[in-house]
């Protein structure tokens, strides 16, 4: 099996050099394929209204294809889908609430950041103040997510259980299979705003980390890595990336949250 | 229950972002996947249940292996595999809509070359002999002789098979195509609180799919079947 996924690897490369720049590619389609959430508000989530895929991941999915002057073509994924999409050749790019890791840029390529959260937790209100309190509970992760990784191997007495999306560990959270669900501070914060039970529950005071979020890529292409970068700064210069954030985030929304991290600022 | 859950998302449901310029999705997708999918596994399984009867020891024996490769994957790996993991090993991007109904068809169309290879079987050599004796060639005795006997045994393992196949167009959405159960969980993870309600319209969206098919392929049943007819008229 690890033979087999290896080999399928090595020609994955091969083929990756043979193949014209993908950039080339995506300007003679005249499509830039963007993998994007449809299940996580509000970075990426179906739209009531306009019953379309929409959100902040999208809005910048929107502006690169813009920049490349092409049209925009949404691919649904869920977290665990988002490396695959990229190794296989099905998406150009992926603008899906993705922490840049030191594991996961050996398999694609990472802009800049745009988005920085923390890893933090819901629970029912007073249960959860301290890490400490982690130990012998259950708690709900997306699958393939940064905070699956980090409870696995950072709390061993924690039970992880993975579910394939955060609105899916939250019904888990309400129907008791887990003491917690863990997700980006931004992410939790929005999804407990529109949640009709909210106030049974709260985002937990502490943050197991502070985590960066850029656009994945796939391997190797530096010309779409270097235009994606680009067009992410001038969305920071021309004060657009302000407004995708308020658009979201901002002191108007249901979940307002101060916006602490500009594109271009130094990540610890 | 909140009649209005249902009724805002009714056209979602039903025909995904179509209506709004998006691709076919929902039930409609579904409809789809299930149709082009259960003509094809149909073809695909009498020609092989065929190939199981009728050809040389050396065919039978590398059909019959391909059948037990394909009835011993689970669909979901079948399609997950087909859509992420031949682009990497050939090249060859196969879009997610036409990969569901391709891995749809062959897995239905294994279990299918059994089915029909059991219905030829059970018409017995008497027919064969009968068939040859009039002068008849084997393809000529299979043609006019054993497949109308044979196809109306085999049809009630052909509905199982559709309905199965129904069914397992909701594994669609691991591969993100927008069928029935996926936009029902897009709907369900925006709204958050109400997956019983979601869910459970979904369910009766499917049931009635399914049992209509079934009454239909039973009344056909009925007509076809001469004994049946005989039954009726007595």
């Amino acid at each position: 099996m690890k033979k087999a996924l290896l080999t399928a690897l090595a020609l994955s490369l091969i083929s990756g050099l043979a193949m014209a720049d993908r950039l080339d590619d995506i300007k003679k389609n005249g499509v830039l394929r963007a993998a994007v959430f449809d299940s996580n508000p509000p970075f990426g989530f179906l739209d009531g209204k306009t019953q379309k895929i929409n959100g902040l991941d999208v809005e910048y999915a929107e502006a690169i294809a813009k920049k490349i002057g092409v049209k925009l073509e949404l691919v649904p994924t869920n977290p665990a889908n988002r490396i695959p999409l990229l190794a296989s050749g099905k998406a150009d790019l992926v603008a899906a609430n993705f922490t840049i890791t030191d594991e996961r840029a050996k398999q694609v390529d990472f802009s800049q950041p745009y988005f920085a959260t923390g890893a933090r937790f819901i629970a029912k209100k007073g249960a959860l103040k301290t890490a400490e309190q982690l130990s012998g509970l259950r708690v709900g992760v997306d699958k393939g997510t940064t905070q699956e990784i980090l409870l696995r191997d950072k709390y061993p007495k924690t039970t992880v259980v993975a579910y394939d999306d955060t609105p899916l560990a939250f019904a888990a959270l309400r129907n008791g299979n887990v003491q917690a669900i863990s997700q980006d501070d931004a992410k939790l914060i929005a999804l407990l705003a529109q949640a009709p039970d909210k106030t049974k529950y709260e985002v937990s005071p502490f943050a197991l980390s502070r985590e960066y979020e850029g656009v994945g890529l796939p391997k190797g292409e530096t010309r779409l890595v270097a235009l994606v970068n680009e067009t992410l700064v001038q969305l920071e210069k021309s004060g657009e990336a302000r407004k995708i954030y308020d658009r979201w985030f901002g002191p108007k929304t249901k979940a307002p949250l101060a916006r602490d991290f500009k594109i271009g600022d130094k990540t610890e | 229950m909140n009649p209005e859950l249902i009724t805002d998302n009714l056209s979602y449901f039903l025909f995904g972002a179509w209506p709004n310029g998006g691709a076919m999705g929902g039930l409609l997708l579904t409809l789809w996947m299930s149709f082009v999918a259960c003509i094809l596994a149909s073809i695909l399984g009498l020609a092989g249940g065929i190939a199981l009867t009728m050809g040389s020891p050396g065919l039978r024996a590398a059909l019959e292996s391909a059948i037990a490769v394909l009835r011993g994957i689970p669909v979901i790996m079948l399609i997950f595999w087909c859509y992420f993991l031949l682009p990497v090993l050939f090249g060859l991007n196969v879009p997610g809509v036409a990969t569901v109904i391709a891995a749809l068809a062959l897995i239905n169309a294994a279990y299918l070359s059994q089915a029909v290879r059991a219905g030829l079987a059970a018409i017995g050599p008497g027919q064969w002999h009968a068939g040859l004796a009039l002068g008849l060639t084997r393809w000529k005795t299979l043609r006019l002789v054993i497949l109308p006997q044979g196809l109306r045994i085999m049809l009630p393992s052909f509905i199982n098979q559709w309905v199965t196949l129904i069914k397992d167009t909701s594994l669609a959405f691991i591969v993100g195509v927008p069928e029935l159960t996926m936009v029902s969980g897009q709907v369900n993870n925006r709204e958050q609180v109400y997956p019983l309600q979601i869910y459970l319209f979904t369910a009766i969206l499917y049931f009635l799919l399914c049992a209509g098919l079934s009454t239909f392929a039973r009344q056909s049943e009925r007509w076809w079947n001469p004994r049946h007819k005989g039954a009726r008229h007595a």
